[in-house]
């Protein structure tokens, strides 16, 4: 052996630990960086659109109204004059609000439902998953027709019905991935350990089932964004004058007939491209963590 | 122009002295012919008899609604609404659902375009001294489809089975406080009088086409009306088909002229957008209603023709008169005065509908004192009336409203409007189920917002416009508006028999309610009925009727 032994480099995943791999994976996946800039993009209309916005999105010119896409209004104008382009720019910020908080809101009521039924399986996790099962079958625009009944319409009752009803799908990912983890020996020593069943869950289990609960958020905030979309098309939540872009539709789809596409066009390929974004960032994300 | 004085003594021989009054306004100038023709139809003058008085006082031949006859044998597609409800003359009270019926049945007289009323079961009325008992002559020889002669039984039976509280019926919304059950009386097989609860100068509007429920059926009637179709009308039912459509095929025992068409057919929608394919695409003859902003499309399609009859519909934005800062008359003015009118008319309305001056005085109505001043936007003193009132920071209020044709977008240009006097509007618009509730006090978000938008239709004369939503006791008074002076005015309006006295009370109450404007006005939007080209003799009527005896197509 030499005096000057030459000391091999260590493995660089080894050094960068579990999830800074998955972060530079990320760097890597060409559909997680398409995905994001498409969500950035919008991001950046919602939190800074009305300063490059060439109108005020709300202004009307009721004498100008229906004119056709030109250069004056790339987009064209709606029913009252107002700016489509200016309309659609902004318009990302209300369901940028509504389908992240709603998307949150069914992760954490879900991953605690999951949690909960996983780890105490038997008699509590039959009786909670049929509950669960049972809410799921209630389509999302019966449950919204009643809390809107029952709360009155606003973005917070929109927030409330998507979120409990996505939460019961996050719970029953949840409880699949907890369902393997309890039964692994670091479950069993912290039951030794006299662990109260909270701390179990919450300290020991759920950093363990940490990736598919940010798999199936990212999937279900895409499901959110649609579900925003089509309760305010169907006249749930957000209001007037909003430049809610399914509330833009709702409001002029009935002019396609007449001729007058670009009232609906561009807001409908304004939630399709946040969509498909959104999914991009789950593949990326959920290859990153299978990787 | 040249003046027939004797001739026109010779009529005035024979007429009652309220007839001479209306004749004698027409002479002095006091009365446009216009007015004249309308007003002397309702005191039941027939029209070869106006057109003779007219003609008498210098203003020459009455213009003849005379049309070329069309080719008979067509037959007439029509896309309709779907009918809401089982149809029946009691309850119905849906655009679709009239308009089935209307196709099989009849009314004593009939409100036309130009809102003159025109005999069809009733030959002639006229009303005692006071208004108060009003006296049809009704048409001998009418056979319902059934079988048996229509006769002054018929015509009660009818009547007062709308006018029976126990009956739900929703022409009670026109007889409450004016016509009870039991109060039409058979003077003779073809004589029926209407003892009204008060005198009423516009009574033959309520058993006009009007009063849509108002059609004659056979005594016998008992219910389940969809099982029968029976009436007088120049159509038979051949098939109905609920939620999809109806056809028709031509009465041959009708008492008037045959109709031209050998059949109609309609087709029920859901929405405007597919009939207006549909008319595009040939399928259908006829939209029956078509309103502006979905319909926009055809308004200058070459191949599509627009007939668009003058109302008196509207948009009522009422102000809560008994709470919060719209409780003073200066606010609720200061908000008046912040609408573009000539906007709304021109952009929003696309040219098809009058300027409102914030009362139901439209003007279709020959009572409607047009010397009042038109109210225009006016940004500069509706600040001044807002600091008068002490709330020049402005304030924060939600209006309430259904989503029905164009009203949310009328609600954002209200909005957008009265930012520029601090107001600030928070839009709360709700499907039609929502927003009426029960249609009762305490249980409705339309009589109990603090604002509102809601849609009126077309009625021939204002008299439900001026007593439900704006006097004290009113069914409708969303506003909440008490006035006992405009009470008074609004019950003498409608107790006026005569055109002028009617007009001197239409005067005192336009500026009343322009000084304390309870509801806005905006303007009074166009019927429209959309057609093919070649299809002529369609006569629609702006309460959704369609009258297609002589239609036909080229």
């Amino acid at each position: 052996m030499s005096a000057t032994e030459t000391i091999p480099a260590p493995d660089t995943a080894a050094r960068r630990g579990p999830w800074a791999e998955v972060f530079f994976s990320l760097l890597r996946s060409p559909t997680f960086l398409v995905g994001l800039g498409i969500v950035l993009f919008w991001v950046a209309c919602a939190l800074f659109g009305e300063h490059f916005a060439p109108y005020d999105p709300l202004a009307d010119d009721i004498i100008n109204a229906l004119a056709p896409p030109s250069g004056e209004h790339w987009f064209g104008t709606d029913q009252i004059g107002r700016d489509v382009f200016s309309r659609v720019i902004v318009g990302s910020r209300d369901i940028l609000t509504v389908a992240p908080l709603a998307t949150l809101l069914a992760t954490v009521a879900g991953t605690a439902l999951g949690l909960f039924t996983g780890y105490f399986k038997g008699i509590v996790d039959d009786i909670v998953s049929r509950i669960l099962e049972a809410f799921m079958a209630i389509p999302v625009v019966i449950v919204a027709l009643l809390a809107i009944v029952a709360l009155g319409t606003s973005k917070a009752t929109v927030i409330v019905v998507i979120g409990l009803s996505f939460a019961p799908i996050i719970a029953r990912t949840v409880r699949s991935a907890v369902l393997a983890e309890r039964e692994l020996d670091y479950v069993a020593a912290a039951q030794l350990r006299h662990e109260s069943a909270l701390h179990t869950m919450f300290v020991e289990i759920l950093p363990n089932v940490i990736p598919p609960i940010l798999v199936e958020t990212t999937v279900r905030l895409g499901y959110a964004i649609f579900a925003v979309a089509t309760l305010s098309f169907m006249g749930f939540g957000i209001q007037p004058p909003s430049p809610d872009w399914g509330l833009s539709i709702s409001s002029n789809y009935g002019m396609i007939g007449g001729g007058f596409w670009w009232t609906v066009l561009f807001d409908a390929l304004a939630i399709a491209s946040l969509v498909i974004g959104v999914n991009l960032v789950a593949d990326g994300v959920q290859g990153a963590l299978n990787d | 122009m040249i003046k027939n004085y004797r001739l026109l003594d010779l009529i005035r021989r024979q007429r009652t002295p309220l007839e001479n009054h209306l004749i004698d306004g027409l002479v002095d100038g006091r009365v446009s012919r216009r007015e004249f023709i309308r007003h002397g139809s309702l005191l039941g003058l027939s029209l070869p008899l106006l057109g003779g008085i007219t003609t008498a006082a210098g203003f020459g031949a009455m213009p003849s609604l005379a049309r070329a006859q069309g080719a008979p044998g067509a037959t007439i597609r029509v896309a309709s609404s779907v009918p809401a409800a089982a149809i029946d003359p009691v309850t119905i009270a849906d655009a679709g659902g009239l308009l089935v019926m209307q196709q099989v049945a009849e009314f004593l007289c009939v409100d036309g375009p130009d809102l003159v009323l025109q005999p069809a079961l009733a030959e002639s009325w006229k009303p005692n001294a006071d208004g108060s008992v009003w006296t049809f002559t009704l048409r001998k020889g009418v056979k319902f489809h059934s079988g048996g002669e229509m006769k002054a039984d018929d015509v009660v039976a009818s009547i007062d089975r709308l006018a029976d509280p126990a009956n739900s019926s929703n022409a009670l919304s026109v007889f409450n406080g004016i016509l009870k059950t039991g109060a039409s009386k058979k003077v003779d097989d073809y004589t029926v009088e209407f003892h009204l609860d008060a005198p009423n100068g516009n009574f033959p509007y309520m058993l006009s086409s009007d009063n849509y429920n108002a059609v004659i059926v056979p005594a016998s009637y008992k219910g389940d009306y969809e099982k029968s179709f029976d009436g007088t009308g120049p159509f038979k039912i051949e098939k109905y088909t609920p939620k999809v459509g109806a056809s028709f095929v031509r009465n041959e025992d009708y008492w008037g002229p045959k109709a031209l068409p050998e059949r109609t057919e309609f087709t029920f929608f859901t929405d405007v957008q597919p009939m207006i394919l549909a008319l595009q695409g040939g399928q259908v003859d006829i939209i029956n209603q078509m309103p502006v902003l979905s319909g926009v499309a055809l308004l200058n399609d070459p191949s599509v023709d627009i007939i668009s009859l003058k109302s008196s519909a509207h948009q009522q934005l009422h102000m809560r008169c008994d709470d919060g800062p719209l409780k003073d008359a200066r606010v609720r003015r200061a908000i008046a005065l912040c609408l573009d009118r000539d906007k709304l008319v021109a952009g929003l309305m696309k040219g098809r509908s009058a300027l409102g001056n914030d009362s139901p005085f439209a003007a279709v109505y020959p009572s409607t004192d047009t010397s009042i001043p038109q109210r225009k936007q006016d940004i500069a003193q509706a600040k001044q009336l807002m600091e008068a009132a002490g709330v020049a920071q402005g304030f924060k209020v939600t209006l309430t409203t259904e989503r029905y044709l164009e009203i949310p977008e009328y609600a954002q240009l209200i909005q957008n409007w009265v930012k520029e006097i601090g107001v600030e509007l928070e839009l709360n618009i709700l499907d039609q189920g929502g927003y009426y509730g029960d249609a009762v006090f305490g249980k409705s978000n339309w009589l109990d917002s603090v604002m509102g938008i809601t849609d009126y239709g077309h009625r021939g004369v204002p008299n439900v416009y001026l007593a439900a939503p704006l006097k004290s006791e009113g069914t409708w008074n969303a506003a909440h508006f008490k006035n006992k002076d405009y009470d008074a005015l609004a019950t003498s309006y409608i107790a006026a028999l005569d055109l002028e006295a009617q007009k001197a009370d239409a005067g005192k109450i336009q500026k009343l309610l322009l000084e304390e404007t309870p509801v806005i006005f905006g303007y009074f939007y166009d019927y429209l009925t959309a057609t093919a080209k070649g299809v002529t003799g369609v006569q629609p009527t702006a309460m959704s009727q369609l009258f297609l005896e002589k239609a036909s197509k080229a």
